[in-house]
């Protein structure tokens, strides 16, 4: 039956109900969105001729006067780098460096052509010209911010060993310039990341952090640390993973803000991937940190804090039990009322896997507090925020006890579930249908379907099922034609009557005030 | 425009918006483009609307609706969504003038609209990146990052232009933003399309004169832009209409002709008498002062002047003597000039329909409107719209008696509610602005419920006030205007109208004033008209809204 093997389906995606425990957990849907929207931004800025007034104040007249150096033509540059003059060398590669660090458009390309790139690299060793090396560094840097052929570029001449013996350069712009080099090679992809760390960049870029190393420095290493830890396919080799991981467990405890961001993304990077990598980050104990900073005003802060925290809890359910002990229930409600939108979906997408856990886990979410919140954010959060906890709600209705169950529906999450089924969003749909499915056989167990079917029709949830049956989507369509004839068909089952009621005990009705708006 | 694939219209609920509807439904005809047409009364239907949508349509043509904000931020479109935006509102959003891929507007060549120059608004990617390190919005960090020179005084000083010009495009955007007015009729403007094509009628050319005369009666544009419009319409005119002029009595029944005149400024006179015309009109009305005992022995004494025997002047104007129609413009005017009206002449035109039928542009805008706005329910919201629409089309002669009923009825209403505020001194000076609000259960309230029958209302009073009053400050103050919205959801709906001068420029602050006292006091307003200076406001926020408006205008 197409029916079941939805319903198979449906299982794989949440943890320890289906067989495959791996792939328990739904990972991040990749956000298209935000790059779409990027992509408007764009296409806005495209002019129209309509009128141009000149802007008075020309931006950089004076800006260049204060240059030294005496402009040299590319060709120029070419020749004296290539000569032995080393004076001309130095002014060349500086001028080199000049052109690739203008703000707009550096000829990154015209340089490589130029053929120079070689020569570059072979100044990196002149440990006799500090100038010299420190010129052509940030010359290197600057083309391997380029894109993948400009990286390819500078890696193919042999800077990666010239870059990692300069981290331990006595001169600390040098190193401080090779860290920067280092980390747009890692950058650049797992390809190159992974070079970097087969050539032991990991020690001597780490032996570089201590208490005396200057803030601006320490930003820039702690950023080339997250890129060795960033992208998957593959993930970056474990033995890596665990030399990094004490480092940026000091690094996050700094008082810097942008060091204490970029330190968080690392550890986001590594929790997100199979659960033994998780583990591995669990065990160092930094999560009692990153839920401390759930709680911090700061969006460069609690963004990749949350986004570490949600993979953990993708992870097993004693990893998850570890995010819960660490304290993230209390600071999520904080988070699922966030003003940014991005943040209130981050925290319920977490919380949706908090409630694919066992059953004392969903006990615990009731007991902090978390359903009031949900409520309201399905109520009235943003549509993706909604999606998310339309999958908080169903995982709680599959995994919950009875009684749970019902304490979800006492919390009044009814009403707003059954106003998403006016989504336009099929899956959603699905779901929310599921769930419905999942709340009347917490009812039947109690004898108490005649009355969620009350409720479902006070709430105008039977009308608009009912206008489901006429949806383009087959299973949508089957769906709601199940929930209809299964339990408001009209043919009463004796068994069903309200008289089977319980003494009050269960009760599924709200209170009133949640009705009227 | 060629349309090659279906295309969804959406169009506002005014008469303009009508008229320009009813020219891109017959350009649409004659070149068999498919449409649909979906009416939207304010910006929620509008998105609604475009989600409904959005799936089955790639262009959208938006009519009066959509030029003030930003549509690609409202509606998120697809990037191959492409919408033709024909709207008075002015000023247009900024983005939308910029944009050319995705928004396509119809405007008119010679209007004047003033946009900043782009680069003064915007400022390209690359500028913006050396500063995003200072925005903190939590995205991710690059993966590669470039080092420039890094000359500490030249950061300070670049951040320190980007400042400067951040302030200068603050100013700029706000003279941009702080006035509302109307362009071009989008009837006109459609017009002007049709011609182009070379595909214009005598039809679309009427409908032009309406959505026109709409724009007028509304009080939307000056003096100076509607007597200009009404000369580019007259030559239109007098190409179409020529070939009638020798040949006088050989019209057929169905024909129809269009045709300049100097008319007499009394609405609706010709299908009313003109005793009803002069006591509703709010020009005659407001100068005779006709609320007061004063004002009803002034209009008396005018009939007199004019020598018209009452029972005349108080019957059908249709039964009136046709000896005495024939001067009848120059006798009213000449005893009308004794009583200070000026004014009462107008430029405006008429339509023939055959011998019977004759009806003057703001006849239609009155009957149209009235149907529009029409509170008495008769079905779904959209059956206003729909009959509103066919009573423009020349063989529904029903539907438009009907609207030239309802509208006496309305002009009546207003002209009642008027007197009652006037003699019971509910117009109340605010200091920056004059305020009056209409309680609930006053008689006809529930027709000013309605956004252009509000406006209406408003602008008679102020008219009428402006004379009433002798305080020199008053006469100079605009309007803020509030009446019952729904009763049971507890909420008002409130019109802000700019001052009654000579020299009005028609433009209005009380869009952006509304939308800061919202934002200052946090009271639950909804700015869903297309309009800025329409709002519907809990009734309860009202006087927390009024204070921080009065604080914001001092």
């Amino acid at each position: 039956l197409p029916v079941m093997s939805k319903q198979g389906e449906h299982m794989k995606k949440f943890k320890n109900k289906g067989k495959d425990t791996d792939s328990l957990r739904r990972q991040r849907v990749e956000v298209t969105v935000q790059l779409r929207k990027a992509k408007k931004d764009e296409q806005i800025l495209k002019r129209r001729s309509i009128s141009f007034s000149v802007l008075g104040q020309s931006l950089s007249p004076g800006e260049d006067k204060r240059d030294e150096v005496i402009p040299l033509s590319l060709e120029e540059i070419a020749e004296a780098v290539n000569g032995s003059n080393t004076k001309l060398q130095l002014q060349a590669t500086q001028a080199a460096r000049k052109i690739l660090s203008k703000q707009k458009d550096p000829p990154i390309n015209q340089i490589i052509e130029l053929g120079i790139i070689p020569r570059l690299t072979e100044f990196l060793g002149r440990s006799d010209n500090a100038a010299l090396q420190f010129e052509a560094a940030w010359a290197l840097t600057n083309i391997a911010s380029g894109t993948s052929s400009h990286t390819k570029a500078v890696v193919e001449a042999g800077a990666i060993p010239a870059f990692i013996s300069l981290l331990s350069s006595p001169h600390m712009h040098i190193s401080e310039q090779s860290v920067w080099a280092l980390g747009n090679i890692a950058g650049d992809g797992p390809l190159y990341r992974d070079a970097l760390i087969s050539c032991s960049v990991i020690p001597p870029l780490l032996a570089l952090v201590s208490p005396a190393t200057p803030v601006g420095f320490l930003r820039n290493i702690t950023w080339t640390l997250s890129n060795l830890c960033r992208n998957k396919n593959p993930y970056p080799p474990l033995n890596a993973v665990e030399e990094i991981l004490p480092v940026l467990i000091c690094l996050v405890e700094h008082e810097d803000k942008e060091i204490i961001s970029d330190s968080c993304w690392a550890i986001s990077y590594l929790t997100d991937g199979s659960n033994d990598r998780i583990q591995i980050v669990v065990d160092t104990g930094i999560l009692p940190r990153l839920v401390e900073l759930l709680d911090r005003p700061e969006l460069i802060i609690m963004t990749p804090a949350l986004r570490a925290v949600g993979n953990v809890v993708t992870g097993t359910d004693e990893q998850t039990q570890a995010a819960i002990d660490a304290g993230v229930l209390a600071v999520l409600p904080r988070l699922l009322r966030h003003s940014k939108t991005s943040i209130q979906k981050e925290a319920a997408w977490a919380l949706s896997n908090i409630a694919a856990g066992p059953g004392q886990q969903i006990q615990q979410l009731i007991t902090c507090g978390l359903l009031p919140p949900l409520v309201e954010l399905l109520d009235k959060g943003d549509f993706k925020a909604q999606k998310e906890a339309v999958w908080v709600v169903a995982n709680f209705t599959t995994g919950g006890t009875t009684e749970q169950v019902v304490e979800l529906v006492r919390s009044g999450v009814l009403r707003p579930l059954l106003n998403l089924l006016l989504a336009k969003d099929s899956k959603t749909i699905l779901i929310i249908l599921d769930t419905i499915s999942n709340l009347f056989l917490a009812a039947e167990k109690l004898g108490e379907t005649e009355r969620l079917c009350l409720l479902v029709e006070e709430l105008d949830g039977l009308e608009k099922i009912e206008a489901l049956q006429n949806h383009d989507n087959n299973m949508v369509y089957r769906a709601a034609l199940n929930i209809i004839e299964k339990y408001f068909s009209g043919e009463e089952n004796p068994d069903l009557q309200p008289g089977t009621d319980q003494d009050g005990l269960y009760d599924f009705s709200v209170e009133k005030q949640d009705f009227d708006f | 425009l060629l349309f090659l694939q279906r295309v969804l219209l959406l169009v506002a609920s005014d008469v303009d918006a009508l008229c320009a509807c009813k020219i891109l439904q017959a350009l649409f005809q004659c070149d068999h483009v498919q449409y649909t047409l979906v009416p939207v009364s304010g910006w929620q239907e509008l998105e609604t609307a475009f989600l409904e949508h959005k799936d089955q349509f790639k262009y959208f043509v938006l009519i009066n609706c959509g030029a003030n904000v930003d549509l690609l931020e409202i509606l998120q479109p697809e990037e191959d969504t492409i919408f033709f935006v024909c709207d008075s509102h002015r000023p247009i959003n900024v983005v939308n003038v910029y944009n050319d891929t995705q928004i396509k507007l119809l405007v008119k060549q010679d209007d004047d609209l003033d946009v900043p120059a782009y680069d003064d608004i915007f400022r390209d990617e690359e500028d913006e990146e050396e500063d995003s390190e200072n925005e903190h919005d939590g995205s991710e960090p690059s993966e590669k990052r470039r080092r420039f020179e890094e000359d500490i005084i030249e950061r300070t000083m670049r951040r320190r232009q980007r400042r400067e010009w951040e302030a200068r495009r603050r100013e700029i955007l706000f003279d941009y933003e702080q006035y509302e007015y109307h362009g071009t009729s989008s009837a006109m403007v459609m017009f002007d399309l049709a011609w182009v094509m070379s595909k214009d009628l005598n039809d679309m050319l009427w409908w032009a004169i309406v959505g026109l005369t709409d724009q007028w009666v509304q009080d939307k544009i000056t003096q100076m832009k509607y007597v200009t419009d009404i000369g580019i319409l007259q030559r239109h005119v007098s190409r179409h209409n020529h070939r009638n002029e020798d040949e006088d009595n050989s019209l057929s029944i169905d024909c129809m002709r269009i045709a300049f005149e100097y008319d007499l400024r009394l609405a609706l006179y010709q299908h009313w008498s003109l005793y009803e015309s002069l006591c509703n009109t709010s020009y005659t009305s407001a100068s005779l002062k006709l609320w007061s005992v004063q004002g009803q022995k002034r209009l008396h004494e005018f009939l007199v002047d004019t020598g018209l025997p009452l029972k005349q002047v108080k019957q059908k104007f249709n039964s009136m003597d046709v000896s005495l129609k024939e001067n009848l413009r120059e006798i009213i005017e000449e005893s009308a000039n004794k009583f200070g009206m000026k004014d009462l002449r107008v430029q405006t035109f008429s339509i023939h329909f055959g011998f019977k039928n004759k009806f003057s542009a703001s006849d239609i805008v009155y009957a149209t409107a009235s149907l529009m706005e029409n509170v008495e329910k008769e079905g779904p919201e959209t059956t206003n719209f729909i009959k509103a629409l066919d009573s423009l089309s020349r063989g529904n002669l029903d539907k438009l008696h009907q609207g030239l009923d309802l509208a006496k009825k309305q002009l009546r209403a207003i002209q009642q509610t008027v007197t009652s505020c006037i003699c019971t001194n509910l117009v109340i000076s605010q200091g920056p602005f004059l305020y009056c609000s209409l309680m609930e259960g006053t008689p006809d309230v529930k027709l000013f419920s309605k956004p252009v029958s509000l406006c209406l209302l408003s602008k008679y009073l102020l008219k009428s006030f402006v004379c009433s009053t002798k305080n020199k400050r008053c006469k100079l103050l605009p309007l803020v205007m509030a009446a019952p919205m729904d009763v049971e959801q507890g909420t008002v709906i409130m019109v802000g109208i700019p001052p009654e001068t000579e020299s009005s420029d028609k433009k209005n602050f009380f869009g952006r004033a509304f939308e800061k006292a919202a934002e200052s006091t946090s009271s639950r307003t909804l700015h869903n008209h297309f309009d800025m200076s329409i709002i519907e406001l809990k009734t309860e926020d009202r006087s927390k809204f009024l204070d921080a408006l009065i604080s914001l205008l001092s």
